[in-house]
């Protein structure tokens, strides 16, 4: 494991300025992993950016753990539908 | 450079309490924002402009100074000189910041109206005070590609805003497939970190195969003569020609399949999907008299 890939999640909840809770809430909620084997959790540099926007959506909109986890999935639909129309537009223009 | 009404942004009353302004704009906030809207410019510009409205509307000297003079806010410069306090509150550093990672643009964009008037804009959404580091834009580009150039891995050099990126794209990309290359988005924001690019690519078939995935398919003919005695034929393929065995009694439509002629498997190396080929029978036209004839007495033996 190499460390720089990883950051704590202490000093990510000291930037943020959020609970070590709401994290776990995102770990427990299968939103992202964590790993918690060697004490403090450790969240991957990969998953850093969508911890992020959750916390975003949680401190800028209000949107509690729960309404996140169901965003995320939501979020997760759109975004396949938009492909799934993207390349059914791509496919028509070559029938043209 | 047109007045912005930013009450009726917001769709409030200009005699609206703080607590009115904060509930609408939090209301549109979650309406628009970025990060419930991907992919969506037209969200994106309405999320800006409803920020715009609340950085006045929410900051009592904005707002005092907005309602001052209004429509009349290009004088409103000549006249505040002296009281400008240039968003100095916002632009604070209270030493945290810590990215933020908002897709599609920063909040930072304010309309010319709103620089005009109150000059550079402060950190903005959600930002409390704090200067807020932004993560540079994520840039989506296209690249046309033809399906042989896709059959074997290559190099390519793209210039994307000035900087020459180069991009191993792995044989067998499909059409449609995006990958991310990090770090080459715009720049980030007071010292954020980059966006990524994503590259798009639209594969253009100009041969003679279908492709599906790993597989190739084409339907080439047959003289009738090869599909009844069978014997041997070329074939192309998208690496060359092969020689390919014809069984005697070949029906017309039937399918074979060269193993490991089709497409390279996406990041497998040396991997190869199967090139399928269906027969076309070719019927015999503009017969001479003595092939005539030769079928005629093929026809007496009441060949089946």
């Amino acid at each position: 494991m190499k460390e720089e890939q990883y950051i704590s999640v202490k000093t990510f909840c000291e930037h943020h300025g959020v609970g070590e809770s709401f994290v776990r809430s995102m770990y427990e909620y299968e939103i992202l992993h964590i790993d918690f084997e060697q004490g403090d959790g450790k969240l991957h540099l990969e998953d850093l950016p969508l911890l992020e926007k959750m916390v975003r959506l949680h401190n800028e909109l209000d949107i509690n753990p729960e309404g996140i986890q169901a965003i995320y999935h939501l979020l997760g639909q759109v975004e396949s539908l938009q492909q799934e129309v993207a390349a059914l537009k791509r496919r028509l223009n070559t029938l043209k | 450079m047109d007045f912005i009404d930013y009450y009726k942004v917001l769709g409030v009353d200009n005699k609206a309490s703080t607590d009115e302004i904060k509930k609408a704009y939090r209301k549109l906030a979650r309406k628009y924002h970025p990060d419930l809207n991907p992919n969506d410019l037209e969200a994106e510009k309405n999320f800006k402009r409803v920020n715009e409205a609340n950085e006045v509307l929410s900051d009592s000297s904005k707002r005092k100074k907005y309602d001052e003079y209004g429509k009349d806010w290009q004088h409103a410069e000549e006249f505040e000189k002296a009281k400008q306090s240039r968003s100095q509150h916002a632009r604070q550093n209270t030493g945290s910041g810590y990215t933020y990672s908002r897709s599609g643009g920063s909040a930072q964009d304010f309309s010319d109206f709103f620089e005009s008037m109150f000059g550079g804009g402060s950190a903005g959404f959600g930002s409390g005070g704090q200067r807020v580091r932004f993560r540079g834009q994520d840039y989506n580009a296209e690249l046309k590609l033809y399906l042989k150039d896709v059959y074997t891995t290559q190099k390519q050099t793209l210039t994307v805003n000035g900087k020459n990126i180069r991009l191993t794209i792995p044989a067998g990309v499909e059409d449609g497939q995006t990958i991310k290359i990090k770090g080459h988005g715009g720049p980030g924001i007071e010292g954020g970190p980059a966006g990524d690019l994503y590259i798009t690519f639209s594969i253009v078939n100009n041969t003679t195969f279908k492709r599906d995935g790993e597989n190739l398919y084409k339907t080439i003919e047959i003289p009738l003569i090869k599909a009844v005695l069978g014997g041997e034929i070329q074939v192309e393929t998208l690496t060359g020609r092969v020689k390919l065995k014809v069984a005697p009694g070949t029906d017309n439509g039937t399918q074979v399949k060269l193993k490991g002629k089709g497409f390279p498997k996406y990041k497998k190396e040396g991997q190869f999907g199967d090139l399928y080929l269906t027969y076309m029978v070719q019927m015999p036209k503009n017969l001479t008299p003595e092939q005539k004839s030769l079928f005629e007495s093929l026809e007496k033996t009441n060949l089946a």
